[in-house]
């Protein structure tokens, strides 16, 4: 029970720590009472659930954080680009409690390192004045009763929901807590209790009436109350014991009420919104997208025993299986679907710190960020979408001053966007820069060997070249970018994914590289087509469209392998040749036309057999590297048939051990 | 070489089968199931030693030829020949794959200390592959490395 409760608190503070860093960002624009609220309470949380949780020193760290989120709130505090900046830090710090597990010696370690003490005292240099009273941390309670003049005493009767127990409150901490902020004098209401019969053990029946002397003034009051929502809580000042000098929340004995009701609003209305979605660890989707897939296989199985049969009803029957199948799938794959804003949220602070380090001006536009992707995907993307964002920053932008003078706004901007298109998701990265340098490219092309002094190449058939393996063309080796195993490593991970990745420059105008990712992997609609007596599955969302081909065009022996299409001519490869499968090529074979790196290539079979669900398995490490394959799928009589991934088929078929093989044959 | 045992327990119970009249022997720990030969599905451009993949109750398990990493030319599919399926750890994962034999023999017990060193001279197999053997009613059983045995090639001279 209570690690549940502890993994929920870990879940919970890595969503709140999400939202946070987004949230302190959006602070440089608007330091709106609204925006600096929402940052305090998720502080908040963190500290409370954490010191609850065995995740004390995170609490601890959090504490002072939040002391200066206090003070910026009563308007103490300006919000500066210093105190940002130590937020975002002290927020890399809080995750990296978090992801320690809680409490023992690493996390100790962690409190007292270097980075950790530094940000400590870089916040309490902020909050400045008032350092005495937040320089002794939570874990010695304080009793500052003495140390300001502005001290004042308040009656607070605290009295719990009934059902607060089950909601896992924790009275006696909030009494610790409030212990904290001075001296008290705690008073049992017992009058609800009911006698020992009637008495529920997890109901909450007491109240507290507590007299406290503070300095910090009624809303550290009420925040201490702050998740105790449903509570009866009354706070009264009894009398201020000095002078209220400067202190902006004591005059307004009734002015603090319109406040309180207010805040609870926007909480219950977050409340409401959240109970429409449950949370779901995501092996638990995993395994219902498992047994799905074995769904869909048994159903594939079904299909053909039926049509072996050819009974009518029987027909209807499978026909009815089907379309539920078909529907279930829809939902489970819909559930697994995130919005890739979850991902670029991030980006922000990647180009934020970046673009400080590296002396540059950017102004990131995200565009597109409801775009619904497979979470697998997304997790997947997050790193080579990093690394883009970088070679733009590094390689792309120029230096604010080198934009003045090619007339460019000093500031430049880098388009991050996403939109669906079928079954297909387009990612694109753009920058206004200065584009890719061709010439860099080309000399860097030969020197690797890519292609030849005298080849001719398109100025964007260069630009690919950029992908290849070891290919860097940045003259210096920063932390950043240039050590030449970048971009390949992206589209290594793309290809992964089934999906393919290509770049557009325009010298001095800037770069896009587009990404085009299956919306989802687990399950793709295939097309099946026959080699000879093998069945393979081409991924429908890469197929154009399929013709057909004549015998004589084999025949005419000139070696190109060009095919006319309308009035278009498309290269083509024999896959027979190029898997070493006997066919005879007796009566019409058909090419499949893919779209491969921006380009249309045929892939000559022969036959189709149709389209299906295909569920993807994934090849083991003795077939994992064989171009061209892109996984495994269990057809309809349990045989396997394998997948095509078109993106390194046709690549490699360009290779020349594939052309040799295809000369010989 | 035989230290690598302790990984299997005490007293492991070996699988005797038999390829080109030999007797082999794996652990029966890592043996998951035995199957009737069913129809396998070639994978274009896979090395010798894999050549293709089979459907083990809905996982696309390898199917990989130990005939051949054991110099021994290939054979035809016969009556008794069964499918192993065998689980092994491949960089750090464990996963299923299956091999052929030409016939399933049985499942020895208490005989660890009997397993000795291959003796030098008649061995015909590469030593990387074997761990060594034991006698038994006067046969020699040759006791495998599953895990040099059914390691990813990385020798392009394996390729088909």
């Amino acid at each position: 029970m209570i690690e549940q409760a502890k993994e929920a608190f870990v879940i919970e503070a890595e969503e709140l720590l999400n939202d946070l860093e987004g949230t302190i960002l959006g602070l440089e624009d608007d330091a709106s009472p609204a925006r600096i609220d929402e940052v305090f309470r998720a502080l908040h949380t963190v500290k409370g659930s954490g010191a609850m949780f065995a995740h004390t020193a995170l609490s601890r760290f959090t504490h002072h954080v939040e002391n200066a989120f206090d003070l910026v709130r009563s308007g103490q505090l300006e919000v500066t680009a210093e105190l940002i900046d130590l937020s975002l830090k002290s927020r890399d710090v809080m995750a990296q409690f978090l992801d320690q597990g809680g409490d023992g010696p690493e996390s100790e370690a962690l409190l007292a390192s270097s980075e950790a003490v530094s940000l400590i005292d870089g916040l309490s240099n902020l909050t400045g004045t008032s350092k005495q009273q937040i320089s002794s941390d939570t874990a010695s309670p304080a009793t500052p009763k003495d140390t300001k003049n502005t001290s004042e005493q308040f009656e607070v009767i605290f009295k719990p929901d009934g059902g607060a127990l089950k909601n896992g409150m924790r009275p006696d901490l909030l009494l610790a807590e409030l212990s904290e902020l001075g001296s008290c004098e705690v008073n049992y209401l017992t009058s609800d209790i009911p006698p020992l019969g009637d008495l529920d053990p997890k109901c909450a029946y007491m109240g507290w009436k507590i007299a406290i002397t503070t300095s910090a003034g009624r809303q550290a009051i009420e925040d201490v109350f702050i998740f105790a929502d449903d509570a009866d809580l009354k706070i009264q000042a009894s009398k201020a014991l000095a002078p209220a000098e400067a202190s902006p929340p004591a005059p307004e004995n009734s002015g603090a009420k319109p406040k309180k009701p207010d805040a609870v609003k926007s909480k219950s209305a977050k409340a409401d919104t959240r109970s429409e979605s449950i949370r779901v660890a995501s092996s638990r989707l995993d395994e219902m997208m498992d047994a799905l897939g074995e769904l869909v296989i048994a159903q594939a199985r079904l299909d053909s025993v039926a049509s072996d049969i050819g009974h009518q009803t029987l027909d209807n029957v499978v026909e009815e299986v089907q379309r539920l199948v078909t529907s279930l799938r829809d939902a489970t794959l819909s559930i697994r679907m995130v919005p890739v804003d979850t991902v670029f949220g991030k980006f922000k602070r990647v180009v934020r710190d970046l673009s400080v380090d590296l002396g540059k001006n950017v102004n990131l536009v995200l565009e597109g960020g409801q775009t619904e992707v497979d979470k697998n995907i997304i997790d997947r993307i997050s790193e080579p979408l990093v690394h883009m964002i970088r070679n733009s920053i590094d390689h792309g932008l120029e230096k604010p001053e080198t934009r003045a003078t090619n007339g460019k706004t000093e500031q430049g901007t880098i388009w991050l966007s996403a939109r669906q298109e079928g079954g297909e998701i387009l990612i694109a990265i753009e920058d206004d820069g200065n584009g890719l340098d061709t010439q860099a490219i080309r000399a860097r092309a030969i020197d690797r060997g890519l292609i030849e002094a005298d080849d001719d190449h398109t100025e964007s058939a260069l630009h690919q070249l950029i992908f290849e393996p070891g290919f860097s063309t940045a003259a210096t080796v920063s932390a950043v970018s240039g050590r030449g195993v970048g971009m390949d490593a992206v589209r290594t991970t793309i290809d992964d994914l089934g999906g393919q990745v290509t770049v557009l420059s325009k010298p001095g105008k800037g770069s896009r590289v587009t990404l085009r990712l299956p919306v989802t992997m687990a399950i793709i609609d295939g097309l099946r087509v026959r080699l000879g007596s093998r069945v393979f599955v081409i991924p429908l969302a890469s197929v154009e469209e399929c013709v057909e081909m004549a015998i004589d065009e084999h025949a005419r022996g000139s070696g190109r392998r060009i095919l006319q299409i309308r009035d278009e001519t498309v290269p083509y490869l024999n896959l027979d040749t190029l898997f070493g499968i006997e066919t005879k090529k007796s009566g019409q074979q058909r090419v499949v036309i893919v779209r491969v790196d921006g380009a249309r290539a045929g892939l000559v079979v022969d036959d189709i057999l149709g389209q299906s669900q295909t569920v993807i398995k994934s090849l083991s490490a003795y077939h994992r590297d064989i171009p061209g394959l892109g996984g495994a799928t269990i057809l309809g009589d349990g045989s396997v048939a394998l997948i095509l991934d078109v993106s390194t088929l046709v690549r490699w078929a360009e290779t020349d051990l594939a052309r040799s093989k295809q000369m010989v044959a | 070489m035989v230290d690598r045992l302790s990984d299997e327990g005490a007293a492991p119970m070996l699988l005797t089968f038999r390829l080109d009249g030999e007797a082999f022997a794996f652990p029966v720990t890592r043996v998951h199931e035995i199957l009737d030969p069913i129809p396998y599905t070639p994978v274009p451009n896979a090395s010798a030693f894999a050549p293709g993949v089979i459907n083990v109750r809905g996982i696309v398990v390898p199917l990989v030829d130990i005939r051949h990493r054991l110099l021994m030319s290939p054979a035809a599919e016969t009556e008794t020949s069964r499918i192993i399926v065998f689980e092994v750890d491949i960089a750090g994962t464990r996963q299923k794959l299956a091999f052929r034999a030409d016939s399933v023999e049985q499942v020895l017990e208490g005989v660890s200390d009997k397993i000795e060193p291959l003796p030098e001279l008649g061995a015909v197999w590469p030593r990387r592959y074997v761990q060594g053997a034991l006698r038994h009613e006067d046969e020699l059983i040759v006791l495998l490395d599953s895990h040099e045995l059914f390691a990813p090639s990385q020798d392009t001279s394996e390729a088909a």
